[in-house]
């Protein structure tokens, strides 16, 4: 039914895209656990992320390479985030149907990110380089470097991320916030600030996933669309007890929509996704690996 | 001297509903008191309203000379419907008023719980930060104070007993270096011997020189700690009374209700 040789590409394929997952629910978790809202422009950030990279590292824009390209998007991108907060968050935060407003202004801000990019970019769709090229023998297995370089940032990043939240102060503090706000403001910690810090680097993380996004499909302004949808799904098919949830969600999202691919077609594997997702809610509301909701 | 916490006029609730009016209470710097009053009647919504949680309705709070809270809106019907936070701020804000170490121990306080004691104590000095150089009390100081929290310093809040997360939560206000420690029911639903420990700790840390107001039903630990006891009552301080007038809890539950209870 399927080869040896079939099967490990088909899985190494799901476990790389597990990961670029990881990195986009991650960053949409760390929003919506400290802020308790959901950011539907994660999907625009992506893409912006994408065009900002492409903007510097190919040879239509500034041709400075793809590692100016990841740099610069990624700290655009936490600028921007802190600026989308300030603009279209922050302005409604007392309200009692904060939860509800913010679906409506993410979602405007979408709109606007996109047709932004539509803009300044123009309709045609571009695509990046990977980051690495040709391809690595692991004996079993010759995988892309792209690849293998695309995990070994994510890995890196999430692992910065753990540490930010678990070893430093400030991380702490975020976390702090996320699962008491009261308590958290009693001890002094500034909220609105946190949440910034939270929101820029939700943003970041989206804008270096924008950049791998890049370089596997082809970019166009509602590029985001789809890793938004994938990263809803690993959040609240993994839950979010635990900043590491998502990830291994994202990883099980990853090798099923891999395989999924290759058995029952590209067609079929949405739907197939989220019937996973809700039969998983119905056994276990809280996600996978949770216990119970918004914590970081 | 100027006073070390003022209330003048202070009233505040859950809108549209008035929960306390009028107000006004003076500590002295170096002054224990005590609130004493039975339950629902505004206590913790009064102190709630003292930290910054929740937005007073009119009045003011000085602490040390400075008053804390911002002028209420004039004009604010013209935007009562303008959600900007940038016109409409708030008029207390919670994390000024702690880092101006006014610190409330809130009542029940549930804490973080996927969080370990060591990591909620080693975010508890952030409200100190620029005011105290050389925190008084360090982690050394908090263990001998409470030395269960050293037994536990590894294990999350939500796996602490009622009286350990307690004890937790006291000790991050005293690494926030108080100069004002609000106590709000700090014995509520401890054993008895837990309670004894805890009690014993507050007196401890009335003698490390720690102006507190505690909030408490055990008038007995009450008298023994305050220099002053304000019943509260109805949202209202019914009556103040020195250290040497506090009666037993009947006389007291009289005194509130004006006649005794049997
Ligand atoms: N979050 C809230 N929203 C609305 N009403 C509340 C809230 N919390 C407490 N109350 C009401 O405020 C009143 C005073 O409560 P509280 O300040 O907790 O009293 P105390 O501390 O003296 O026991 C009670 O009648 C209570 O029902
Ligand atoms: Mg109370």
């Amino acid at each position: 039914m399927i080869s040896f040789d079939t099967f490990l590409a088909v899985a190494s394929g799901g476990l790389v895209l597990g990961a670029l997952y990881a990195l986009m629910a991650a960053g949409l978790a760390a929003v919506w656990t400290t802020l308790g809202i959901f950011n539907f422009a994660h999907g625009a950030f992506i893409a912006l992320g994408a065009y900002i990279g492409w903007q510097l590292a190919d040879a239509g824009g500034a041709g400075l390479g793809l590692t100016a390209g990841v740099v610069v998007a990624t700290v655009a991108l936490f600028g921007f985030g802190i600026l989308f907060h300030l603009v279209l968050v922050r302005p409604f935060e007392r309200r009692a149907d904060i939860v509800t407003v913010s679906v409506i202004t993410t979602l405007a801000g979408t709109a606007i990110i996109e047709s932004a990019i539509n803009l300044i970019w123009g309709p045609r769709s571009k695509q990046l380089a990977r980051l690495g090229t040709g391809e690595i023998d692991l004996g079993l297995i010759r995988i892309p470097m792209g690849d293998l370089v695309l995990v070994a940032v994510v890995a890196a990043t999430l692992a910065g991320l753990g540490w930010f939240l678990g070893r430093t102060r400030t991380g702490r503090a975020m976390r702090a916030v996320s699962q008491n706000r009261e308590a958290a403001e009693l001890m002094g910690i500034d909220v609105p600030r946190l949440y910034a810090l939270a929101f820029g680097l939700s943003a970041a993380m989206a804008g270096l996933a924008g950049i791998f996004v890049g370089g596997l499909r082809f970019m166009t302004p509602t590029m985001g669309a789809d890793p938004l949808m994938k990263a809803l799904i690993v959040v609240i098919l993994g839950g979010i007890a635990r900043f590491t949830s998502p990830i291994y969600a994202a990883l099980l999202v990853g090798l099923v929509e891999s395989f999924s691919n290759y058995f029952v077609g590209l067609y079929w594997t949405p739907a197939v996704l989220f019937a996973i997702m809700i039969a998983v809610l119905y056994v276990k509301p809280s996600g996978l690996f949770g216990h119970h909701q918004r914590t970081l | 001297m100027t006073a070390l916490l003022e209330l003048r006029q202070l009233s505040g609730g859950y809108s549209p509903i008035q929960i306390f009016q009028n107000v006004d209470l003076v500590v002295q710097p170096g002054e224990t008191v005590g609130f004493f009053g039975p339950n629902g009647h505004g206590k913790t919504t009064l102190m709630k309203t003292i930290s910054g949680v929740l937005e007073p309705w009119s009045g003011d709070v000085i602490f040390e000379g400075r008053r804390i809270n911002r002028e209420a809106p004039r004009g604010s019907r013209r935007f009562r419907n303008f959600n900007y936070d940038a016109v409409t701020r708030r008029r207390m804000d919670p994390k000024a008023v702690a880092r101006a170490g006014l610190i409330h121990v809130a009542q029940g306080n549930l804490l973080f719980p996927e969080m370990t004691v060591d990591e909620v104590l080693s975010i508890a000095p952030m409200a100190a930060a620029g005011r105290e150089k050389g925190n008084r009390f360090g982690l050394t100081s908090i263990h001998s104070l409470f030395p269960r929290l050293a037994e536990r310093r590894g294990h999350k809040i939500r796996f602490l007993s009622g009286g350990e997360r307690q004890m937790v939560s006291i000790a991050a206000g005293l690494l926030a270096v108080p100069r004002l420690l609000i106590l709000d029911e700090p014995t509520l639903g401890l054993s008895p011997k837990l309670r004894l420990e805890l009690c014993q700790s507050i007196r401890a840390i009335k003698d490390m020189g720690v102006p507190l107001i505690v909030i408490d039903q055990d008038v007995a630990f009450l008298s023994a700690l305050i220099d002053r006891l304000h019943l509260f009552d109805h949202g209202r301080i019914a009556r103040v009374l020195g250290k040497a007038e506090i009666p037993d809890h009947d006389t007291l539950m009289s005194m509130l209700f004006g006649a005794a209870i049997t």
